[in-house]
């Protein structure tokens, strides 16, 4: 298997160069024979990928350690979920992965492509496979082949890193995968509208699910991120503001704002050039994170530096897909003036613009404080770092202000709002928002950006809210409904507007949870087994957490621990009890050479409820490490680092929200029947629309 | 063995790729008839704003004033956008427009994009979404 992988990722260049070629030249001959053979190309990378991928998934199942990247990356004692979530633990094994999943995608866009938006597809193929061509360079001669043989035969891998061995850390990685590569197809539409001059909005129709898709899995994938930092990093926060968070939040933060302007674009037919500049922005930007995550060029908690070779690859086809970028709409720009023009500063496409204006200032201020510390180093000879601090004074406005348009956007008409209109609109939600922050005053919040979030929040929920419910009753009095059905309706009919005020419920929760941070309490305490701590939360009620003991587990194979301490804590809250936490202390088997204290792992305890976590962490155990056995009884004294994080809780249950809203915006037509065509005095049909 | 099925491998997807040049077998090129033009395109857009500005004036976010002469000037839009589609002369514009306002009401229209089906249409032609049965006369 691993010979025919080998193989097929070697077979894969000519094929994805053929691809490339032919679908350039069969487009610009107006050849169909070309063309198709182009698309087949499209299909056997696929293939070929898939069988590579398994070759690879076949060298760690076997534990082929006469092979570079399961030599560093697996043990024989890995379990076997983890010995297949090695596709994508290392460099090598991601940058194919990442190539499986364009290749997946490309294969999906071309085949339900196959007998529409025909006059883009021979340069969608020969975008798609150029970047195909690209990573399969890369891969086999950037010195990151994943099949590269060592020449001999260790007797035991390296092992995975212990933090990687998490569920979500198992998922992130995909999930964030599944968005960047699947931004690539509007990527690879808008530069074949670039190249056939068919600049009108269709590009944008056909691929707009897609966009969708693509920031669906972002949005995700990003707070999959988070959780796996919070329950696995075990220093009690869920973002640092890491280079390679930054570099997961960037397209991110760009696709959020090419979502909001297309609508104008097809609405209004404005912001042609600007949604040019967007989408290859995004597109570069999906690149950049792979290349920051990859590359090893910034130390970060996510690197695995190996080789500078692949930075200046990455570095070359960046730079070179955004001077075609740039050459082409500048070819184009006659073809891309505004059919329209912003009516008035009171309307939802102002409202829109300002939205995309504020996230490209965060995207240029994330990136900034996330280059700095490289150019700094490359043009000044010293490395100049921002922190967290630096991040939050910047983000924090921008995503309050961001917040605050999320609630007059909804509410602000079309084309030209009115003065009056918008005080008798606005009454209600302001009168909700300022009600909210007076309430929190009065009961003694003092925290000045907290209490805008709160009220902030207020606000947009209750303009959400209101839009349901007018737009329910405007529905059940133009169409003559009843409630629930004009509900319904309101929401199937459209579901993109409709799905995405869901989708801006959920990012209001996750708001919320951010704003919850300043009442962080968090206490240290060295406690022996019948001692208690007591902690006191921002609501008000205090904790009480008793230490019942260690218990230790050792030599457990079947989990690849060396040795597990369990410490056990029962709470009580307000002398009830009420369940206890297990942070837990952990020495994976990490094989090979390495120091085995590199295998050291916390795993946090955590009693989650709605509105807030008690979060425990197992510190130390000072007699263990000083030496005493595990199996010593008397080895009981644990240091706690025992907090409480208001809110948090919320991100998870905000991004389900989110995902929900996404999930609408996704969902597909139920049916799509052409038969209306010969119906007496009909006109003639039209047929599917992309969506 | 391993090899064999390699070699396999590579003939297969050579003669894959090949095969539609040796025998001039070819893909679509162009728009399928039934594919939505630039000019339909803009057509359902002037009637989806002409539907968002009916909502916008019944949830209470434009003027009774500001919507007529709104709805006056989408009209407009729309007729153009309707005439480009279908060459109709002047004289059928009118009937055409009351056409599309009537579809609005008796779920001829679709709902979701604006698309006006033949009467009897039970899905959009445009989207595929199922359209809303009609509307008894009186009850709206």
């Amino acid at each position: 298997m691993n010979i025919v992988g080998e193989l097929a990722l070697w077979t894969a260049l000519p094929v994805a160069v053929w691809g490339m070629a032919l679908g350039f030249m069969g487009g610009r001959n107006g050849r169909g024979d070309l063309v198709l053979s182009a698309e087949r190309a499209v299909y056997a990378t696929l293939g070929l990928s898939f069988l590579a991928s398994l070759g690879v998934i076949d060298l760690f199942l076997n534990d082929r350690f006469d092979y570079w990247y399961p030599a560093a990356y697996s043990s024989r004692d890995l379990g076997t979920f983890f010995k297949v979530s090695g596709l994508w633990a290392g460099q090598r094994g991601s940058l194919l992965f990442w190539l499986l999943l364009l290749n997946v995608f490309s294969a999906i866009a071309v085949w339900s492509n196959r007998r529409k938006n025909r006059e883009f597809m021979p340069y969608v193929i020969g975008v798609l496979m150029t970047i195909q061509t690209f990573f399969l360079v890369v891969l086999l001669f950037a010195e990151v082949n994943p099949f590269e043989r060592l020449g001999f035969t260790v007797a035991d891998g390296q092992g995975m890193n212990p933090q990687l061995q998490n569920y979500w850390m198992t998922i992130h990685p995909p999930t964030l995968y599944l968005g960047f590569t699947a931004f690539t197809i509007p990527f690879a539409f808008a530069i074949s509208a670039l190249l056939t001059g068919r600049l009108d909005s269709r590009w944008i129709t056909v691929t707009r699910k897609w966009i969708l898709l693509s920031w669906f899995f972002l949005s995700n994938g990003i707070v999959f991120g988070m959780r796996w930092a919070y329950e696995e990093l075990g220093w009690g926060g869920y973002w640092f503001w890491d280079p390679v968070e930054n570099a997961s939040l960037l397209p991110w933060l760009t696709a959020t704002a090419f979502l909001h302007s297309i609508q104008i674009q097809e609405t209004r037919g404005m912001l042609k050039v600007w949604n040019m500049g967007l989408v290859i922005g995004t597109f570069l930007l999906t690149i950049f994170a792979t290349f920051l995550t990859r590359s090893g060029l910034i130390e970060s908690v996510h690197t695995f530096a190996e080789n500078l070779t692949i930075a200046w690859i990455f570095l070359g086809f960046m730079f070179a897909s955004a001077a075609v970028g740039l050459v082409l709409v500048l070819y184009r720009l006659p073809k891309l003036r505004s059919e329209s023009r912003i009516e008035s500063f009171l309307s939802r496409e102002s409202a829109f613009l300002f939205n995309n204006l504020v996230l490209v200032a965060a995207t240029f201020a994330v990136m900034w404080g996330t280059l700095l510390p490289l150019l700094s180093e490359g043009f000044m000879g010293q490395e100049i770092a921002v922190g967290p601090p630096f991040f939050n004074r910047v983000n924090l406005p921008i995503g309050l202000f961001l917040l605050f348009l999320m609630g007059v956007g909804p509410v602000i008409a079309w084309r030209k709002a009115s003065a009056r209109n918008l005080r008798k609109n606005f009454v209600w939600p302001t009168s909700v928002g300022l009600g909210t922050g007076a309430i929190l005053w009065a009961i003694g919040i003092r925290h000045g950006m907290a209490l805008l979030t709160f009220a902030t929040s207020a606000f947009v929920m209750t303009t959400i809210v209101v839009e349901f419910w007018k737009g329910t009753r405007a529905r059940a009095r133009i169409e003559g409904e009843g409630w629930l059905k004009a509900f319904y309706h309101l929401i199937a009919r459209n579901r993109r507007r409709w799905g995405g005020y869901i989708v801006h419920v959920g990012v209001v929760m996750i708001f919320t949870a951010f704003a919850g941070a300043p009442w962080n309490t968090d206490i240290e305490q060295t406690l022996e087994p019948g001692q208690s701590a007591e902690i006191t939360s921002p609501f008000g009620h205090t904790y009480r957490l008793t230490y019942e003991g260690l218990s230790t587990n050792i030599n457990d194979r079947a989990q690849n621990l060396r040795w597990q301490l369990v410490a056990l804590m029962s709470v009580e809250q307000e002398g009830e009890r009420v369940g206890t936490v297990q942070p837990e202390k952990r020495q994976y088997f990490v094989g090979g050479n390495r120091d085995p204290n590199t295998g050291n792992a916390t795993e946090v305890g955590i009693r989650a409820t709605p509105y807030e976590d008690l979060y425990v962490i197992l510190a130390s155990v000072p007699q263990i490490e000083t030496g005493m056995s595990l199996n010593d009884p008397s080895a009981q004294q644990a240091h706690f680092r025992i907090m409480i994080k208001p809110l948090v809780g919320l991100i998870w249950s905000g991004i389900m929200v989110l995902s929900v809203g996404g999930l609408i915006g996704l969902w597909p037509a139920t049916e799509k029947p052409r038969a209306a065509k010969s119906s007496p005095g009909g006109r003639r049909a039209v047929a599917a629309a992309g969506d | 063995m391993e090899i064999l099925g390699a070699l396999l491998l590579i003939g297969a997807v050579v003669a894959y790729l090949l095969l539609p040049i040796l025998k001039g077998e070819t893909a679509l090129l162009h728009r399928d008839f039934e594919e939505i033009t630039e000019a339909e395109a803009r057509r359902r857009i002037a009637l989806l704003a002409l539907r968002d500005a009916e909502y916008d004036y019944h949830m209470g976010k434009v003027d009774q004033a500001d919507y007529t002469k709104l709805k006056g000037r989408l009209a407009a839009e729309a007729l153009e956008a309707i005439r480009a589609v279908d060459g109709v002369d002047d004289a059928d514009l009118e009937r055409e427009i009351a056409l599309v306002r009537a579809g609005m009401r008796d779920g001829r229209a679709c709902g979701s994009c604006g698309h006006l089906n033949p009467p009897g249409s039970r899905f959009c032609a445009a989207c595929g979404l199922a359209l809303a049965p009609p509307t008894p006369a009186g009850s709206a």
